[in-house]
């Protein structure tokens, strides 16, 4: 039918085409080919060209990253390769797997424990267990450094107790070191497996498990080759989505003293080597993409399917004599991952009051920090909606190409988005380089799909007859976005612009790199007290930070 | 709760369009204010008088510092607060970022832990002289030809320890000894920067003035290898040696004074490196500023540099550094700190440092002691 009315379409033009100089074939050949991309339904020339603008907007600082890499030169190439690179590759692949692996065994085992088990208190466990989420790991690590450092609290508390001196010698535990930098990153990432995991628990089908135990498989059985199997793809999406975390983290990693690529991207352009910055960045790309390569792979080989008309809700499983043990486990991780560090922060805080660290300056910074992510948040929001229209109205190869550069700085790491924007501003926008709109458009640039996803999901909810009728009545699409679609789908596309502000506010390395004179944030605040020892000073800030990142929790928890 | 949220979402949004509208008033603003500037420049050139400095003055100040922030900023406030100019600061910077904007000159004046980066850019034609009040304060060997940097105060380098764990005629004596392994062996042994700091940039470019290349790479190897701890900075460093992190650490004497001011922590000592006999005698360098080629706030620029040189601003740029100042009428704020004239101090004139700035950086690059943290 479709296919008919577009011949038809194409017929009467090619009628009116008749007798014009330019070259009728040639622009017959154009038509068909836009026709078919876009199934013969295109959109107006305005919502491409936007749609267009944003994906490159989006995508350009890495392009321009790898096509430097690619001319830095065979002499900063062979010198990386031969020295740096091996090494760095190591530490930052030994981090991730280790980190990964922790995470989603804690992860997993909580979001068994806590959905499965007659765990008392499971309601409440089911978001405090989700409550790191909103710690920034380089929060963390500042916090971990005053309880563990070799000053910190833990030593006193060591010292003080002679048992622990006679028998085990001195405090010896040293937090700058490949087991601190572990220890926080998993302490703060293991909710993403949680979350994902417990969801997928709640879906599972009881009459599975049934059927094993009717087999005579015992509880432990049930889970090792029924339960986990079905977990898979869970868990892979909880992995995926630590691994670029740990790639992309800077502020935990240089906090405690650890180089991976992204550390060294920075400190490579902190004494401005830009060279070897983009050689190092275009080897952090690729390693990002063979995860989310390996994520595309895994989610195809398998298919899971869950029988939903005969759901049924599994049993709760009696934890018996295990009670005392799995109380004493859920909450040991809930006192490193959010106790303890909220604590901390709530001391420094206290004190820091007392010492007037709540000065003029702070709330600059604050009102500096609150600018700039709300006017990213603003942007986002706009910007998402071409991306998110497009995609959803009119599927094409160019409405996918466009929806996947805009994940282009959400995926990679943000030492090197900063890094291609300098680079492109100081060299071609020089007149914005050094504002604080350079800021928005990195943080634009990393959120970007944040906003769309949200947006996203409000779309799917609206008829496209609604977008039908409107066209029929001979609105362009672009005008059909913004007067019908946009007042139906602002819940959605407000919850994404509150996801973009939270991320914002906590975002480090490319403020860090970004940041004209005189334009401090909360979070590169947080960094430098922290990293001069300042702690009273570093509090404050972190504690901010922390309570605004409790505004889209709820959002989250009900999005896995 | 849906509600709720959305009302919390819907301030959101309000807020930020009321940013807007703010950023859009600072525009404004700030295009004002450079035309105040731009008229200030026909009559302000009068004003030569030391006091004066400062009057009939507006518009901002753009400084980059490689000094820590925790110096630089109450001297920057008293600038501001002296002269009513807005100074706007980058903590932090690196010499080479001035370089890298040569085309598209952001920073007005550049403050310097390290006189080899100076020199670097002054080299480089990135830096501008000029005469200012009361520069003969000022020893000719510690400022540029035509005062296109001027260096303020000094230091000079040592070892600093924690006497709980080590005494005096066990720590080094000079730098030469750092090639030993045997240090490597200190109970919870010592403690160096990474290279990419500028204190341990003058380090190594004296020792390649002092050695040649070879036997420095030897040296940066060796601490690189020997070494427990590889630090951001020597604050890190004098706290970690004060609290018995580490026994010893390779610092600038006044780091040593600081700990000392501690309130705890501070069982430290000092060893000024290469005093005995025929010895190379101490690294010293300086810190010090200078005003960048093309500054976009000239004037306040150059009103900065007088009022810097006036003899309170040059004790308050020591200020909490607890550094020797350089000119000698002046009376060093931590008191019982050691002149520079009783040290034996190696003969290298600091604007050598200049000229080993580059090749100093990428003999500490080939190292890798420049990503190395530990």
């Amino acid at each position: 039918m479709m296919r008919d009315e577009n011949n038809k379409e194409m017929h009467n033009k090619k009628h009116a085409k008749v007798g014009e100089d330019s070259s009728p074939a040639l622009l017959r050949f154009i038509n068909r080919f836009w026709f078919q991309m876009w199934r013969g339904n295109p959109p107006g020339p305005i919502l491409v060209i936007l749609g267009l603008v944003v994906a490159l907007l989006m995508s350009i600082p890495i392009f321009y990253v790898v096509w430097r890499s690619i001319f830095a030169g065979a002499d900063s190439w062979l010198r990386l390769l031969d020295g740096r690179i091996p090494q760095l590759l190591w530490n930052t692949l030994s981090l991730t797997v280790a980190v990964t692996v922790a995470a989603v065994v804690i992860g997993v085992t909580l979001a068994w424990i806590v959905i499965r088990t007659d765990l008392p208190g499971k309601k409440a466990w089911q978001w405090l267990l989700a409550l790191p989420l909103v710690i920034p790991p380089y929060v963390g690590a500042v916090t971990y450094i005053i309880v563990f450092g070799r000053s910190g609290w833990a030593r006193d508390v060591w010292e003080s107790i002679p048992f622990f001196t006679a028998i085990l010698g001195d405090y010896n535990l040293n937090i700058y070191s490949f087991f601190g930098v572990f220890l926080v990153l998993t302490m703060f990432t293991y909710p993403y497996v949680f979350l994902i995991v417990s969801a997928s628990l709640r879906r599972m089908n009881k009459n599975y498990e049934e059927v094993a135990r009717s087999q005579g498989f015992s509880t432990a059985q049930v889970f090792w080759k029924v339960n986990l199997p079905m977990l898979r793809p869970a868990i892979g999406a909880g992995a995926i989505l630590i691994s670029l975390y740990v790639l992309s983290d800077f502020g935990a990693i240089a906090m405690l003293r650890y180089v991976t690529f992204t550390a060294a991207i920075y400190f490579q352009r902190a004494s401005f080597d830009t060279a070897s910055a983009s050689v190092l960045s275009l080897v952090l790309i690729l390693l990002t993409m063979v995860i989310l390569w390996i994520e595309v792979i895994s989610r195809k080989k398998s298919k899971y399917y869950q029988t939903a008309n005969t759901f049924r809700e599994p049993d709760t499983l009696a934890l018996g004599k295990w009670k005392p043990l799995a109380i004493i486990y859920v909450s040991v991780v809930f006192f490193f991952s959010v106790f303890l560090p909220i604590a901390v922060l709530i001391y420094w805080t206290s004190i820091g009051i007392g010492l007037d660290a709540l000065d003029s300056r702070f709330f600059e910074y604050a009102w500096n920090s609150v600018k700039v992510s709300g006017l990213a948040a603003l942007a986002a929001m706009i910007l998402s909606l071409p991306v998110i229209y497009l995609k959803s109205r009119y599927p094409s190869p160019i409405s996918t190409a466009i929806d996947k550069m805009s994940y282009a700085g959400y995926a990679l790491p943000g030492v090197i988005v900063a890094l291609g924007m300098v680079f492109i501003f100081n060299t071609h926008i020089p007149s914005l380089y050094n504002t604080f709109y350079v800021i928005i458009i990195a943080f634009v640039i990393r959120f970007l799909p944040q906003a769309m996803q949200a947006g996203e999901a409000s779309l799917s909810l609206v008829s496209p007859r609604i977008d039908e009728a409107a066209r029929s009545l001979g609105s362009p699409p672009w005008k059909v976005m913004v007067k019908v679609i946009l007042p139906s789908i602002m819940p959605g596309v407000l919850a994404g612009g509150a996801l973009v502000f939270v991320s914002s506010i906590k975002e480090l390395p490319a403020t860090l790199m970004l940041r004209p004179p005189g334009f401090d944030t909360l979070a590169v605040r947080v960094y430098y007290n922290a990293s001069e020892a300042i702690y009273y000073q570093a509090a404050p800030g972190a504690l901010l930070i922390v309570l605004v990142s409790l505004i889209p929790l709820r959002y989250l928890l009900k999005k896995y | 709760m849906n509600k709720k949220l959305k009302f919390l979402l819907f301030a959101l949004l309000s807020l930020s369009v009321l940013f807007v509208a703010a950023c859009g008033d600072n525009e404004a603003e700030e295009e004002g204010t450079d035309g105040n500037t731009e008229e200030e420049t026909t009559d302000s050139d009068s004003e030569q008088d030391g006091d004066a400095v400062g009057d009939d003055l507006d518009g901002e100040l753009v400084v980059y510092s490689s000094r820590n922030e925790v110096f630089v900023q109450a001297l920057l406030d008293k600038f501001e607060e002296d002269t009513g100019v807005e100074v706007r600061a980058l903590h932090g910077a690196d010499p080479l970022q001035v370089e890298e904007e040569a085309a598209n000159v952001q920073a007005d004046i550049f403050i310097s832990n390290d006189i080899g980066g100076l020199e670097y850019l002054n080299q480089n034609g990135l830096l501008q002289g000029g005469e200012y009040e009361n520069v003969d304060t000022i020893d000719e060997q510690y400022r540029a030809e035509n005062n296109e940097w001027v260096a303020i105060s000094t230091r000079a380098r040592g070892f600093i320890y924690n006497k709980d764990m080590m005494s005096e005629d066990e720590v080094p004596t000079k730098m030469e000894d750092l090639l030993d392994p045997k240090w490597a062996d200190v109970e919870n042994g010592y403690v160096i920067t990474r290279g990419g700091n500028g204190g341990m940039i003058g380090n190594v470019s004296a020792l390649r003035y002092e050695w040649g290349d070879e036997k420095t790479a030897e040296w940066v190897e060796a601490i690189q290898q020997n070494a427990s701890g590889i630090l951001e900075g020597h604050g890190d460093i004098r706290r970690a040696v004060g609290s018995g992190e580490y026994a010893f650490g390779l610092v600038n004497n006044y780091y040593y004074h600081q700990q000392l001011e501690e309130p705890t922590d501070n069982n430290v000592g000092f060893v000024y490196a290469d005093q005995g006999e025929g010895e190379m005698g101490a690294i010293a360098n300086a810190a010090g500023l200078g005003m960048v080629e093309g500054a976009p706030n000239d004037e306040n620029a150059k009103a900065f540099m007088d009022w810097i040189l006036q003899e309170e601003n040059q004790l308050e740029f020591v200020g909490e550094s607890l550094e020797v100042p350089i000119n000698p009428d002046l009376d060093p704020p931590f008191e019982d700190a050691v002149s520079v004239n009783e040290l034996q101090l190696q003969d290298m004139p600091l604007k050598e440092l200049g000229n080993y700035f580059e090749d100093t950086v990428s003999l500490i690059e080939d190292a890798g002691l420049d990503l190395e943290l530990r």
